[in-house]
């Protein structure tokens, strides 16, 4: 169901100095069929990528695979959740992160924590390679499958 | 009253969750494995968290995942729906202990109506009939000889930590009665992990007859009144009605008496079905059921109740919005239970749904999560769809229940739409004249009137 959508500029703009106020890494923004989502690559510009909602209640707040990818490509593939819960991307408070996009990880290495009921779980790297992107913040609740990082 | 419910159970029972809350302005959460992330109560819901893979283990009896997930969305309670963890008495205090609201009744009376020993104990008590039997549990083979002698043959030896028609043996002499009761402990370890089990006496040609009961923790308790769940395969239900053919009203109301002082009395809360055996004008009490049942519609159409907006009112903690002179019963119900599954060989058949069109009209409802394009995945079991009429009586009940067993059309799979269509046809039903063992035998094609 594709309808015309017109971006407003105002909202992108205010949407992508939000982005670095906060330091957040993304925001998605949905209103009666229109969503458009805000992310930083690390390290790089802002991408805006914008687009009708899908036609029935699409408000799965926490599968960032249902949007519409941004223009410029993805590369590697994805590590994917192993479980429901809240994602530490760092070893313990103001501990720096585990991996920063560019980092080479070895398959088996831990990547971020995912915590549920009060237990931090390991995530470990399906694979070795380069990390190109890094999909989920730190505190981002996530199910299970979601992609968490790209590797290539 | 809560704001969100996470809803964790799949197919249609999800979809029945969903609009009961979504009819009181309660926002929802679906959780699904990956084979169920196109279920219709999925795309509908207001949120929704993939707990894991299609295997029940790693996900809809998932309960660190799925208290995960009521975490990450902020949900104020769960409805456990039927089977999966709806009377896994850990889970609802798991729960509770999270700080969610459990639409349930308590983990306490949750394991208390699971071992089906102390359940039987409690009832009777609380002036329940039951089936004549052993005191408890049996301890060793000799006593299970000197039991059955007592009770007299044929007996059944059950499993205390099983219940749903499983880990039952009938034993018909003496002879067998010591090898059964070694191999009924056997199997009830390795399926239920609990090797106690009880003797009853086998009731030759009963009626499944249950009474539907609901209270509020607080004083109040009604019975809502019976369902009978007679047509039964493998003791899996296949066809309910309500009310039942084979009692007067003199019948129903003492057992429906019975069945609300005695949960009043031990001060159960939110819903719950009592089943009995019916046989020559007696009730036996079989098990308690301390959740929604599959069948709930039937009651729901007969006296206009909608029973998951009253387990959602009961559990924020509501005293019950009716009392037992306020329930009037109306007319007739029948439900069908439609499975994805051959109509006469019952092999299982999951897959794409490529045509679907439910009933409708006066006093006809479908409760299904089918959709045209849908495919039911393998892993679950195998009810797709409940279709429930209801009539001024039974005539006309079964004159729309014709109609709309011709009606229906799921084109793709093979369902047991024509088994409910021929069985409705067989004077035996029409008379109301069947036992639990009728469909099986009208399945094998051995009764009279075939």
């Amino acid at each position: 169901m594709a309808n015309k959508f017109d971006v407003d500029p105002d909202l992108v703009r205010k949407l992508a100095e939000l982005l670095d106020d906060t330091g957040l890494s993304e925001i998605e923004y949905e209103s009666t069929g229109r969503r458009i989502r805000v992310a930083r690559q690390i390290g790089g510009a802002a991408m805006v990528s914008a687009g009708p909602a899908p036609s029935a209640n699409a408000g799965s707040q926490t599968t960032a695979t249902d949007v519409a990818d941004a223009p410029a490509a993805r590369k590697g593939t994805p590590i994917l959740s192993p479980m429901v819960g809240t994602v530490f991307a760092s070893p313990e408070p103001g501990a720096a992160p585990f991996i920063s996009v560019g980092d080479t990880i070895t398959e088996g290495q831990t990547v971020m924590l995912i915590e549920a009921m009060k237990t931090y779980n390991p995530v470990r790297a399906t694979k070795s390679g380069k990390v190109t992107q890094i999909l989920v913040g730190d505190s981002t609740p996530v199910e299970f499958g979601e992609e968490l990082l790209l590797v290539e | 009253m809560f704001k969100k419910v996470l809803i964790a159970n799949r197919g249609e029972i999800a979809l029945r969750i969903h609009r009961a809350c979504k009819e009181m302005g309660i926002s929802t959460v679906a959780v699904h494995s990956t084979a169920d992330a196109d279920a219709m109560h999925v795309r509908l819901a207001d949120e929704s968290v993939c707990l894991g893979p299609p295997d029940a283990k790693q996900s809809y009896l998932n309960i660190p995942a799925i208290v995960s997930a009521a975490t990450i969305t902020g949900a104020d309670a769960v409805h456990p729906g039927y089977g999966f963890l709806s009377e896994e008495a850990s889970f609802a205090s798991i729960l509770e202990e999270h700080g969610f609201t459990f639409i349930g009744p308590s983990a306490e009376h949750i394991a208390l109506m699971g071992d089906k020993v102390a359940a039987k104990q409690a009832v009777e008590e609380n002036g329940v009939p039951v089936v004549p039997g052993s005191a408890g549990a049996i301890k060793s083979a000799s006593e299970a000889r000197s039991t059955a002698d007592e009770i007299g043959y044929p007996v059944l030896i059950k499993a205390a930590g099983g219940g749903g028609g499983r880990g039952m043996q009938i034993v018909r002499s003496a002879d067998e009665v010591e090898t059964a009761y070694t191999m009924a402990r056997t199997e009830a370890k390795a399926s239920f992990r609990n090797d106690t089990v009880y003797m009853e006496k086998f009731l030759e040609k009963p009626r499944h007859i249950e009474v539907q009961v609901f209270a509020d923790g607080q004083g109040g308790a009604v019975h809502l009144g019976e369902r009978d769940c007679s047509l039964q395969r493998r003791h899996q239900k296949v066809l309910e009605e309500a009310r039942s053919p084979a009692l007067n009203d003199e019948q129903r109301e003492k057992i429906g008496k019975i069945a609300a002082d005695a949960v009043r009395r031990i001060g159960y809360a939110n819903a719950g079905t009592i089943e009995f055996l019916f046989e020559d004008g007696e009730f036996y009490f079989i098990e308690m059921n301390t959740r929604l049942q599959v069948e709930h519609p039937v009651t729901e159409m007969i006296t206009g109740i909608d029973m998951v907006r009253e387990q959602i009112r009961v559990a924020a903690g509501s005293p019950l919005s009716f009392k037992q002179e306020d329930i009037t019963f109306h007319g007739h119900a029948i439900e069908c239970r439609i499975t994805a599954e051959h109509p006469e060989t019952f092999i299982p058949s999951p897959g794409l749904v490529t045509d679907y069109h439910p009933p409708g009209g006066l006093s006809v409802r479908v409760d299904s999560g089918l959709y045209a394009g849908y495919s039911i995945p393998p892993y679950y079991d195998s009810l797709v769809a409940k279709l429930i009429v209801h009539g001024r009586d039974r005539t006309e009940c079964l004159m729309r229940l014709r109609r709309s067993l011709e009606e229906y059309v799921i084109g793709g799979i093979e369902t047991t739409i024509p088994l409910h269509a021929k069985i409705i046809e067989n004077s035996d039903f029409i008379n109301g004249d069947y036992d639990i063992h009728w469909l099986e035998r009208f399945v094998a094609g051995e009764t009279s009137s075939d």
